[in-house]
């Protein structure tokens, strides 16, 4: 799910205005990028500078002993690297960028994001994906398709977080040079608060104490079969339509009458001696205890209220009111 | 908003703090480019170092191979430090053959192995950029020793084969290592390095060169010559002819004729009776006046290890380097001999004027210089003189008198005369063997003028060569090397020439001609006409075309370039902004040529979506799974009157896109795709005959 970041104000002055063309720090980036020279940045790499250094130690014995085929061999591997400087340059050049698909995760984990690349008639190689905050993807792209790029984003703390700048670079073909373009999409995931470990039992359902932290459901109680959404508990899955080839459907039952049978997370009922985010940390266990239970339960946080429901969007919806708790 | 980071991070592969190891691929090609990187030089090191830093490559290669065929044992590597003592080891082992280690020559056998022992002990890809950096200064290296097109043609495999090194160690992805595979690398490399082509010869032309070495004055091994500064006839069995260019001249006008043609070099006034050496070089020596007449020419001079330099008798002028060759420094002896403060290491280039002349004054000092004789050597040479003296009372008499000794004499020119055994060489080469050449009739002429109270002595250098008409120039042979004598007659100098009176044609036509068997003389300077001279004519103009325009490109000829291109030689911010410019119109055509050809893989691109996309409207599109040929059949089986249309297309195109065509096939194939793609009717026509 993609959320947008917060919009920045347009930088001030010539500085700041040159800053932000060169280096991409705010997310102003829309739609689809095309990566034109202006972009585009090179410089030779470690090996390409060792090469450098090597032809100019050529030069200079070439001039001490007066080696004029010294001297050719020097400048043809001059002329090699300027070669591979186009090489790389239209390696990059062209490239077309567009976020995909942004992911969630729990504190401490990353979030995966996608960005699609296409080609634009041109077979790029090894172009290298890499946001600020995490390891580099390497791919290939066809002239005529797109490539999927994933990376993996940290997320340390809960809340919104934005993909941020992305570099796309290339070395290839010869490694000597490494071209880059800064990418910065308004794009963002979630992370959740991390579930707490050890998290002490639900509390008791409001109205109908007797049935707390139970999966007992007798048949008669079934109110019916709703279609199987990922993420709904397997223990509830109606394998017995399933095993006739009837298709993936998810037993629902009656929840006792009204909110009565509900479990009711509430921030304020949490003891006091927890702070926000061990609090929040607690219910995210629960929201997650109770979606595995595959009980209803609603959630009160203290600007937001999340009726009780069950399933895959339900505990969606309950996370994200967790994970954006308190963010304005 | 947060300042964007510049650090870098550790993942970063740029930073290479991640040591990635080296895989079975880019060993092998590390060991190709090292190998050949080695081959050419291998002739230039001793024996022992040759065969070590390619056994050590092949070693490692060895490895390499053994490790891949079985991935499950251990793999075996030899530990750095033992591998750090066995380089020690082999510097001391240099060290002792050499004498000296921080040498030229040491210092590249030691480079040749040093390569072998870092690619043995190598495990990362960092240790492969090393080792990529090592191949290529190696690959200089032969030039050191020789800069004939073949050292050039045998350098070019070691460029290739690094490009292609390059692009395998830094392959990360399928389709760049696919790009490393071994053709498609190496054409890689060698359409990467024609595109470089024109920078490379513009810094070619435009790079400032200085004039002379930056550190060290470099002493080259292996100089040959056919001169020495002492002589000693009879000592040689046999004279070996050798087919090396001692020097090439290209006239300005008409070429003087081959008798004329003697190129002073040392001159021998010292004999002890077996043999004649030079004196010390005595720098005040005068130029043959006037210096306004005489015949001008540019030699290009072979390295010969030695501080000479030559010129036609007599030197009308100084040799005149361009401008920035002023530090070799050349003056003339008093002998007026051309003799430079340093040995001529390499090639250089200079102008020269000369006056044809076979005479020129003597000095008061010379006389006595020159006539001196060990009293007790050569007693029937001493007595020959003072019979032939009592009948001839003039010089002028007395001298023809003696060559009409060794004209009428049963005297033989012959380049294998053996050796002469007898105590005083010179009685037994007159009065016993009677066969020599030119050393053996210059010192034997000079002992009898001086015998007879005539100052004489013996000067050595080139005399005649080679007239290339080919390339309008003159080549000079070690094997046209001569000795000749010069007496005081009448108060001057005078040149006399004791072999032409023996054997005229080896002064009138060169030496060839004079020797009755011809196996003597090597192969090319016994060749005398037909297809295999007139090759190797060619092959020498060639040469001499290389040495003048590649080899002998230097800071001189550089100052030329710039001013025909109209360039200030004194501004060099000139030629930076030349080649600036010259640069940035090389990426304009270097890019375009490039956005030209895949101009042609678009239309093929856009022809084939354009198909795609009249099929899909006609009822038929194509499946995500589905290939060109597929499609085109599954469209041919629904409308089979254009099947044949369909096949074309489908062919067509995926050769085109996925197959290796040759150019010529290419465009048949394009314009086989356009007519099939103009031939498929509308898709509401295909619609309603489907």
């Amino acid at each position: 799910m993609a959320v947008a970041a917060r919009g920045l104000p347009a930088p001030q002055g010539l500085l700041a205005r040159w800053r932000e063309r060169v280096f991409r720090s705010a997310p102003a980036d829309a739609g689809e990028v095309v990566l034109r020279h202006s972009r585009i940045y090179i410089l030779p790499t470690r090996r390409g500078l060792a090469l450098i250094g090597t032809v100019a130690t050529m030069i200079l014995t070439s001039l001490n002993y007066g080696l004029s085929l010294g001297f050719l061999v020097a400048f043809l591997l001059a002329g090699l690297c300027a070669a591979a400087l186009l090489h790389t340059f239209r390696n990059l050049a062209g490239l077309r960028v567009r976020p995909g698909s942004a992911g969630e995760t729990f504190a401490g984990g990353s979030i995966p994001f996608t960005l699609q690349l296409r080609g634009d008639g041109r077979e790029r190689c090894g172009i290298a994906v890499e946001p600020r905050d995490g390891p580099a993807t390497f791919l290939d792209v066809d002239a005529e398709g797109t490539a999927s790029a994933q990376v993996e984003v940290a997320a340390p703390r809960r809340g919104s977080v934005p993909l941020g700048r992305v570099t796309l670079s290339s070395d290839y073909p010869l490694g000597l040079w490494r071209g880059w373009s800064y990418v910065h999409f308004p794009v963002a995931g979630l992370a959740y608060p991390a579930p707490e470990a050890g998290a002490p039992p639900l509390p008791a359902p409001q109205g109908a104490a007797d049935e707390s932290g139970s999966l007992r459901h007798d048949d008669g109680e079934l109110a019916g079969l709703r279609t199987y959404q990922h993420g709904d508990p397997l223990q509830r899955v109606a394998w017995k339509t399933v095993a006739r080839g009837g298709g993936w459907y998810t037993k629902a039952f009656e929840s006792g009458g009204g909110d009565g049978g509900e479990v009711v997370l509430d921030f304020a009922a949490l003891p006091a001696s927890l702070d926000t985010e061990r609090r929040l940390e607690r219910l995210c266990a629960w929201v997650l205890a109770c979606e595995r239970a595959a009980r209803p339960c609603a959630l009160v946080l203290p600007q937001r209220r999340v009726p009780a429901g069950v399933g895959r969007e339900h505990r969606r919806v309950a996370l994200t009111a967790l994970a954006l708790h308190g963010v304005s | 908003m947060k300042l964007p980071r510049l650090r870098r991070k550790a993942s970063d592969p740029r930073r290479g703090r991640v040591a990635v190891p080296l895989t079975a691929a880019q060993s092998g090609w590390l060991g190709a480019t090292i190998l050949a990187a080695q081959l050419p030089g291998a002739l230039h090191v001793p024996m022992w170092i040759a065969l070590l830093g390619c056994a050590l490559v092949a070693l490692r290669l060895w490895l390499t191979a053994r490790d891949r065929a079985r991935p499950g044992l251990a793999a075996a590597r030899i530990p750095s430090w033992a591998l750090v003592i066995f380089a020690v080891a082999i510097a001391t082992l240099l060290r002792a053959s050499y004498g000296y280690l921080l040498g030229r020559d040491p210092s590249v056998a030691f480079l040749f192995v040093l390569v072998g022992i870092k690619f043995l002990e190598s495990r990362t890809t960092r240790d492969g950029t090393l080792l990529v950096c090592l191949a290529a200064f190696l690959a200089i290296t032969p030039f050191l020793f020789g800069q004939s097109p073949a050292s050039a043609i045998a350098m070019l495999p070691a460029l290739l084969l690094l490009g292609a090194t390059l692009a395998a160690l830094a392959a990360r992805t399928p389709r760049a290592v696919a790009a490393a595979a071994p053709r498609r690398a190496v054409a890689q490399t060698g359409a990467m390095l024609l595109q470089g082509l024109p920078i490379a010869l513009l810094l070619f032309v435009l790079f400032p060169r200085i004039a002379g070495p930056l550190w060290g004055m470099p002493q080259s091994s292996r100089a040959t010559t056919g001169l020495s500064d002492t002589m000693s006839p009879g000592m040689i069995a046999e004279l070996t002819q050798e087919d090396t260019v001692a020097l090439r001249a290209d006239f300005a006008g008409v070429p003087p004729p081959p008798s004329q043609l003697y190129w002073r070099g040392p001159v021998m006034s010292r004999f002890d009776g077996r043999t004649w050496s030079a004196s010390f070089v005595r720098p005040d020596g005068s130029l043959t006046e006037p210096r306004d007449v005489g015949i001008d020419y540019t030699v290009t001079l072979e390295p010969n290890d030695r501080p000479w330099l030559f010129a036609l008798e007599l030197p009308a002028a100084m040799p005149e380097f361009s401008a920035d060759e002023a530090s070799i420094d050349v003056v003339v002896s008093r002998d007026r001999q051309l003799v430079a403060r340093r040995s001529v290491g390499q090639v250089m280039r200079y102008r020269q004027r000369s006056l044809l002349s076979d005479r020129h004054p003597a000095l008061a000092r010379d006389a006595a210089e020159n006539l001196r004789l060990p009293p007790d050597a050569n007693p029937r040479t001493l007595s020959l003189a003072v019979q032939l003296r009592g009948q001839h009372a003039a010089d002028r008499e007395y001298v023809d008198a003696v060559l009409a000794h060794f004209r009428d004499g049963p005297f033989v020119y012959t380049l294998a005369p053996g050796v002469i055994h007898a105590r005083d060489p010179v009685d037994g080469f007159l009065f016993e063997t009677q066969r020599g050449f030119c050393e053996h009739y210059a010192s034997a002429f000079a002992v009898l003028l001086r015998a007879a109270g005539i100052p004489a002595r013996v000067v050595t250098g080139y005399q005649g060569g080679e007239f290339n008409r080919r390339g309008n120039y003159l080549i000079v042979r070690q094997s046209d090397a001569h000795a000749w004598v010069e007496a005081i007659v009448d108060g001057q100098w005078r040149r006399f020439d004791p072999t032409g009176a023996v054997s005229p044609l080896r002064i009138e036509s060169g030496i060839s001609r004079a020797l009755s068997g011809a196996l003597e003389l090597p192969l090319f300077a016994r060749l005398d006409a037909g297809f295999l001279k007139d090759a190797q004519l060619l092959f020498d103009a060639i040469n001499h075309s290389w040495r003048r325009n590649v080899v002998g490109f230097d800071a001189s000829r550089q100052r030329e370039v710039w001013r025909s291109l109209r360039l200030d030689p004194a501004l060099p911010g000139q030629a930076v902004g030349a080649i600036a410019i010259a640069g940035a119109a090389w990426m304009g055509v270097v890019l375009g040529w490039l956005a030209w050809r895949r101009g042609r893989r678009e239309r093929v691109a856009a022809m084939w979506l354009d198909v795609c996309a009249r099929l899909a409207r006609a009822g038929l599109p194509r499946e995500g799974h589905e290939g060109p040929l597929d499609y085109t059949a599954r469209a041919s089986r629904r409308w089979p009157d254009y099947a044949i249309a369909f096949h074309a297309i489908g062919e067509a195109y995926a050769r085109l896109r996925y197959a290796s065509v040759p150019s010529r096939e290419r465009d048949a194939l394009l314009a086989m795709l356009k007519r099939a793609v103009e031939v498929l009717p509308a898709p509401a026509a295909l619609r309603g005959g489907g």
